[in-house]
């Protein structure tokens, strides 16, 4: 397997900033989409990525779970894009604005869980999933990659496979009590 | 094909990695068979929306605008303005100076008897000063295991983190806290209390709010600081211990008013058990005050012993009153953690007197007996919960002999001294698709050759000067040659089969054993080399190996509990 996050991070705080490097180019594309599906476009989405990466590097002394370092980048990316939402509602200056605004972000919205899901993976999950989805590699690759057998592989990926249907489907059905007991 | 064997292959298929005649199997099952085939459309609904999220990001590459952004973060000059520079540090410009980092100027130092009372009046304004505290946050450093017991301590060992949060309340309902330090968490979140022990998997819950449990207490004591600070006063006065007081000026410039408590455990020195548990430990301990404020602002204690002293904790983080996030009452417990009973609900058995009858001794015989048969119902009437790290371990041990038990004023059970012998089975999983063409260790694996750790080889094993010998070796005798050079810790050696940061790994954990005048060629394993075997299915090779541990110490085991059956409580080390 790679090097872990935990790892990752423990050097960047042990004063090697420059392996933050190898933490961005590892969570670089599913934070992009999960921030695209966020604030539903690609260069405010690109923008809110390279923010919150900042953020997480100037408060990685704070980060008190190395090992959960995904999942708390994700927690930053969702202020980043809720501070960027109301700052653009400020900008147009206008309720209709803001109305437009969150219903096409509603819209955008509609699979937005995938990545906070993945966040909740397994770390040797998480990067077979990003490695074969995310950095689009073959499944031969992904295991020359992590020096390990495809057999190990294909086992990984389809437990990963489980664990974000189960995943995905409580939360789905979570919403679908909320939306019946919301007030109409 | 059936239902069972087609879902094997699903993951396979949607990936396209199926031969053609397997690929037919599977299709023509789904075919026939509907609730398969909504199963595979599942997977491929959710194969083409990872694919969709993947393809959005394809261009995405902000590694080296990132990384010019926190360069320029990181030498951005401060904002301060020459003025709020001054506004902060006053006229004591000279004095901060002069002070510096470190330096800290005693200027008058109290001595018996007058520092009772000169520290007696510090420590109750430092309580008044934090009497109407509503939450605090501290945190410091242990020296201690990271998954030791929360007031264990061990002056050998490197600092941990241990931290508290807590919420004061005048009613108990609304009180939490959560105390945590890397291997272990406790959590009350006012209504039950909960331990989770991280690498054990293991969890304890009381169901019941709670000021202090699962020994937290010393920690506690810190924490509540209205009437703690002036009790520790009060208790140096009832129990005789030495209390000295100073004023000194801070690296910050302002005065500080620092209380020095000796205080003695009244354990005796050759007890077993003395140092190590706070409580069982003879400490110094440095309070220091704010001296206008009068809020505490670091506690640093010492490990006092007749080798010297050494500090064993430094707290130098204390936030009073901060709001503290929802998220810390909140405990994730993994769903296969092991829950274990408590004391005063331990059941009785219906052949409970058989168990009560026995002596410690005896009570440690039988429970060792019931491992070395793996008979985990029997060892469970000894020990619950016994999870599958214990069973992996503990499962076939060998007694060589048990002594006669002792108490010990640091523990309300007895010790039964033993000598057992450990082996448990390992895969490694070799592979010389490298550079170098010659085996390496890869892995490790469980009996189903499911990876349970992986090594990282960042550059590949290096070309050796005499490459060639050590590449005609097969597996198994790679293997052999890695646990030859294990016995001999021939470090070097090592490092032909394994990554440097493995091997630099047991070199650390040996130069600890024997830092503490252990020999370590008795506590850690030797290495069994069986056969290799080549897993079609996972395309690799396997070598079968056994690990053999002498472990002799005392096990702690204690019968105060509602059954009064004998149960062991600690000192085998999971």
């Amino acid at each position: 397997m790679d090097v872990s996050d935990k790892d990752h991070v423990e050097r960047c705080r042990d004063g090697h900033p420059e392996d933050f490097g190898l933490l961005v180019d590892r969570y670089q594309k599913p934070l992009f989409s999960f921030l695209a599906s966020r604030v539903g476009n690609y260069p405010q989405a690109e923008e809110a990525a390279q923010e919150s990466f900042v953020r997480a590097f100037l408060s990685l002394k704070k980060l008190r779970k190395p090992e959960s370092f995904y999942s708390w980048l994700l927690g930053i990316a969702a202020r980043v894009a809720q501070e960027q939402f109301r700052s653009e509602i400020h900008r147009r200056q206008g309720r209709e604005a803001a109305e437009t605004m969150m219903s096409s972000a509603a819209a955008e919205r509609a699979d937005y869980p995938l990545e906070e899901v993945i966040a909740l993976l397994p770390e040797n999950h998480r990067q077979v999933i990003l490695l074969r989805y995310y950095e689009g590699l073959s499944c031969q690759e992904v295991a020359t990659r992590l020096a390990q057998p495809l057999g190990t592989v294909t086992k990984t990926l389809s437990r990963a496979y489980a664990l974000l249907r189960q995943e995905l489907g409580a939360r789905e059905r979570a919403e679908e009590t909320v939306n019946r007991t919301e007030p109409s | 094909m059936n239902c069972a064997e087609s879902r094997d292959y699903f993951i396979a298929c949607a990936e396209g990695l199926l031969q053609e005649d397997q690929a037919r199997q599977c299709r023509a099952h789904l075919e026939t068979c509907a609730s398969c085939r909504e199963e595979y459309e599942a997977i491929s609904r959710l194969q083409q929306r990872l694919i969709a999220r993947g393809q959005a990001a394809a261009g995405v590459r902000m590694v080296e605008s990132v990384m010019s952004r926190i360069r320029q973060e990181q030498f951005k000059p401060e904002r301060e303005t020459i003025m709020s520079r001054l506004m902060k540090h006053g006229w004591g410009f000279g004095l901060s100076a002069a002070a510096g980092a470190a330096a800290i100027v005693s200027i008058i130092l109290w001595t018996m008897p007058n520092a009772q009372a000169a520290a007696e009046a510090v420590m109750t304004q430092g309580a008044q000063a934090v009497a109407r505290l509503t939450s605090i946050h501290l945190r410091g450093q242990l020296r201690t295991e990271p998954n030791d017991n929360f007031s264990g301590i061990n002056p050998d060992a490197d600092f941990c983190t241990i931290e508290l949060w807590k919420q004061f309340a005048p009613d108990i309902k609304d009180l939490k806290w959560r105390v945590e330090k890397p291997g272990r968490v406790v959590v009350m979140d006012g209504k039950t209390t909960v331990m989770l022990i991280k690498p054990a998997k293991m969890g304890v819950k009381v169901e019941q709010p709670t000021a202090s449990a699962f020994d937290t207490e010393w920690l506690q004591r810190i924490a509540n600081l209205s009437n703690t600070i002036s009790n520790e006063v009060k208790n140096a006065r009832a129990k005789g211990w030495k209390v000295s007081m100073a004023e000194e000026t801070g690296a910050d410039g302002k005065a500080k008013s620092v209380v020095t408590i000796l205080a003695k455990s009244g354990v005796p020195d050759n007890e077993w058990g003395k140092n190590w548990f706070y409580d069982s430990a003879d400490t110094r301990r440095v309070y220091r005050f704010d001296a206008q404020s009068k809020l505490l602002e670091s506690v640093r204690i010492y490990l006092v012993r007749p080798a010297g002293e050494v500090q064993i904790f430094d707290l130098s983080q204390i936030d009073f009153n901060q709001a503290i996030d929802a998220a810390e009452w909140t405990l994730d417990v993994p769903a296969d953690v092991n829950w274990a009973g408590l004391p005063d609900k331990l059941p009785i058995l219906p052949d409970n007197d058989k168990y009560v009858s026995m002596t410690a001794e005896q009570a440690a015989r039988a429970f060792f007996e019931a491992c070395a048969r793996k008979d985990w119902n029997e060892a469970g009437k000894f020990m619950s919960p016994i999870t599958e790290d214990m069973k992996t371990g503990l499962g076939g041990v060998e007694i060589v002999s048990l002594g006669e038990s002792f108490a010990s004023k640091t523990y309300g059970g007895r010790f039964v001294p033993y000598e057992i012998k450990l082996s448990r089975e390992m895969i490694v999983r070799m592979a010389n698709t490298n550079a170098a063409h010659r085996y390496v260790i890869m892995g490790v694996c469980d009996s189903n050759l499911e990876s349970r750790e992986e090594l990282h080889w960042t550059n590949g094993p290096a070309v050796l000067p005499d490459n060639d010998a050590y590449a005609r070796l097969s597996p198994a005798e790679a293997m052999k040659a890695y646990a030859a050079a294990f016995a001999r810790f021939n470090w070097d050696e090592m490092k032909k089969f394994a990554p440097d940061y493995d091997v630099e790994h047991d070199k650390a954990q040996c130069a600890e054993i024997e830092k503490s005048g252990q020999d370590a060629h008795k506590l850690l394993p030797q290495i069994e080399v069986g056969e290799a075997f080549w897993s079609a299915e996972q395309s690799g090779w396997f070598v079968k190996c056994r690990l053999v541990q002498d472990r002799a110490w005392n096990l702690a085991i204690r019968n105060d509990n509602a059954a009064r059956r004998w149960q062991v409580d600690g000192g085998i080390g999971w």
